[in-house]
């Protein structure tokens, strides 16, 4: 028997629908988890994926991405790259894996109710593809770092992190927990899919993979390039779902839903992706600074998907916009300065030559950033060690659960956005963290940060030892500079040769 | 005497930190306990100035001698940590 062309039967098999009559429409698809946006079923039948694939060719597809990515790791494992890598490079792969590979099988659990409570066959369809590529990806992040576990305490984090109180993970957990595990299947499509990885998941995928080649790491480099070709597809998802809400009154609740996506998005990304490529990245290996990324990948192309949308630009896009220069250094010199805390151990990133990279690519950084840094620099010259460590704890954001920080040094300007709310003080790093909270306050108002849980005495001890303990960051675990102070004998070098002259 | 929390956004430093005080602290003593956390580890220290508290974007400076039982703060209450010249 001859088979069909695929457009002879893909739009029928693809529209085929329920037409419920044992049950109401709002018992086959419940609004809290379908959408309550009051439209029935026949308007979203005509919901178009731009992108369709069958079953079949998805299968096919995948298998020949599968033996590429798996092929280059087994050619590759005996050139012990780990073992010669950058410890800063190493960090980078400990940062992604932790915070990425099961926050990819949480993202499965979305695809799943795309696919089983959306109103749309095509989402349906196109998330049930979706939902495989979210599992392979969790499958692939694991099984990868898993070689070096017996190498590298910390390459256990891979696996473990999503689990820990670890407060760059408690931050993940309540981002990917806002825009995808408790949302409804329209939600989840416009929040995921179109908001975070259409361009923030291209970002950390491509963008990593281009510093990944350029260090070598081609086991690395084609894992998340292989990646990033599902998540193109199933990013789509969102796009025709924004058209359908737009197209039938619906514009103001999808904007909101991409506005507050998209903020949370940033600010993951300025406290994962900010310090890898500015910071941990080996100079030499640098492709583009992070800003520059930003611009590229993010500005550029939200601003076209959001017009072609004929949605608006956030109202909060001038923000973003300087934000994009200056709050990951300030993530990065909070993580590096409480680095017990993390999982991996961060590279200062602060060589003269790495300075004047960062004095390039962001005028005023000496000036600014650099003036935090020349302290803890002459602490470490010293040996002044109990200096260069916390004694107390960050003041964290109520919404993204990250430091509240700003521009220090001579440039001097660091706000905080306080709100009270029912007799609590709640603390916000940004006046668009502070607006996602006013949207829906009871959403997020029983949420404890990290510091809120220390000030309930829900940390014991409470000092550094019991924190640790509270993060689940055992001793072989806990971050430490990645390269154990070796650049701080180019500050002591240059110190003897200016005392000589 | 009460252990209160505050939260010390210190001039020229980049990130607000938690800072435990006593209700019976005054402000100049509010200040050092800030400093702890700042000078000397990412803020140079300024030989003959003297540090003043204010609420956070407020201009007006905290009178030095009050004590923070009387100062109406709420728990984790901002306040700016600032440098005040000589004779200033």
């Amino acid at each position: 028997m001859a088979v069909l062309n695929r457009m002879d039967w893909y739009d029928l098999a693809r529209s085929t629908n329920w037409t419920p009559r044992y049950v109401t429409e709002d018992e086959l698809f419940p609004p809290k988890l379908s959408g309550e946006f009051g439209l029935p079923l026949s308007a979203w039948e005509s919901y178009d994926e731009p992108y369709k694939q069958t079953y079949p060719e998805y299968v096919k597809v995948q298998r020949e991405k599968d033996a590429g990515a798996y092929s280059v790791k087994a050619a590759l494992e005996r050139s012990r790259i780990f073992e010669n890598a950058d410890p800063g490079w190493k960090s980078v792969m400990k940062a992604h894996y932790g915070a990425i590979a099961r926050g990819e099988y949480a993202a499965a659990s979305a695809e799943a109710r795309m696919m089983r409570f959306s109103k749309a066959p095509g989402m349906r369809n196109m998330s049930t593809l979706g939902c495989m590529d979210e599992i392979r990806h969790g499958q692939m992040q694991l099984y990868f770092p898993h070689e070096h576990v017996s190498k590298d305490r910390q390459m256990d984090w891979a696996f473990k992190a999503y689990d820990t109180n670890e407060w760059a993970m408690i931050a993940a957990r309540h981002f990917f927990d806002d825009i995808m595990m408790t949302r409804d299947a329209i939600s989840v499509s416009i929040m995921l899919t179109f908001s975070f990885e259409t361009g923030f998941t291209n970002m950390q995928f491509l963008g990593l993979a281009a510093d990944a080649a350029e260090a070598g790491d081609h086991t690395f480099a084609n894992l998340i390039s292989s990646i990033q070709t599902d998540e193109s597809r199933h990013a789509q998802i969102g796009g025709p779902a924004l058209k359908l809400l737009i197209e039938n009154g619906h514009k103001a609740e999808a904007q909101k839903r991409v506005d507050i996506a998209v903020w949370g998005a940033w600010k993951l990304f300025s406290v994962l992706t900010g310090p890898i490529m500015d910071y941990y990245t080996p100079l030499e290996h640098r492709k583009q600074s992070f800003k520059e990324f930003m611009e590229e990948w993010i500005v550029a192309q939200f601003e076209r998907a959001l017009t072609d949308m004929g949605l608006e630009l956030p109202w909060y896009w001038d923000i973003f916009l300087k934000d994009i220069a200056q709050t990951h250094h300030g993530m990065h010199l909070g993580s590096y300065y409480w680095r017990p805390t993390l999982w991996w151990n961060p590279a200062a990133g602060i060589t003269p030559d790495e300075r004047a990279w960062l004095e390039e690519k962001y005028p005023g950084w000496n000036d600014t950033w650099g003036q935090c840094w020349d302290v803890f620099i002459d602490n470490v010259v010293d040996g002044n060690m109990a200096k260069a460590y916390p004694e107390t704890l960050p003041y964290v954001c109520n919404m993204c659960q990250l430091p509240i920080l700003g521009v220090p040094g001579k440039g001097w300007d660091v706000k905080d956005y306080p709100l009270e709310y029912k007799g609590r003080l709640y603390h916000f790093g940004s006046e668009v963290d502070r607006w996602v909270f006013e949207q829906e306050p009871e959403r997020y108002a029983g949420h404890l940060s990290i510091v809120d849980r220390f000030l309930a005495g829900m940390i014991q001890p409470m000092n550094l030892e019991g924190a640790l303990q509270y993060m689940n960051l055992a001793p072989g675990e806990i971050g430490d500079d990645a390269h154990n102070y070796a650049w701080a004998e180019i500050y002591r070098a240059l110190r003897e040769t200016r005392k000589a002259s | 005497m009460a252990l209160f929390p505050l939260t010390s956004n210190f001039e020229g430093d980049f990130v607000l930190q938690l800072l435990p005080v006593d209700t019976e602290n005054t402000m100049d003593e509010v200040a050092a306990a800030a400093a702890v956390h700042s000078v000397g580890r990412r803020v140079r220290d300024r030989p003959g100035h003297i540090l003043r508290v204010r609420l956070h974007g407020s201009t007006e400076l905290l009178p030095r001698n009050l004590k923070v039982a009387d100062a109406g703060f709420r728990p984790t209450e901002t306040l700016d940590i600032v440098w005040q010249a000589p004779g200033a």
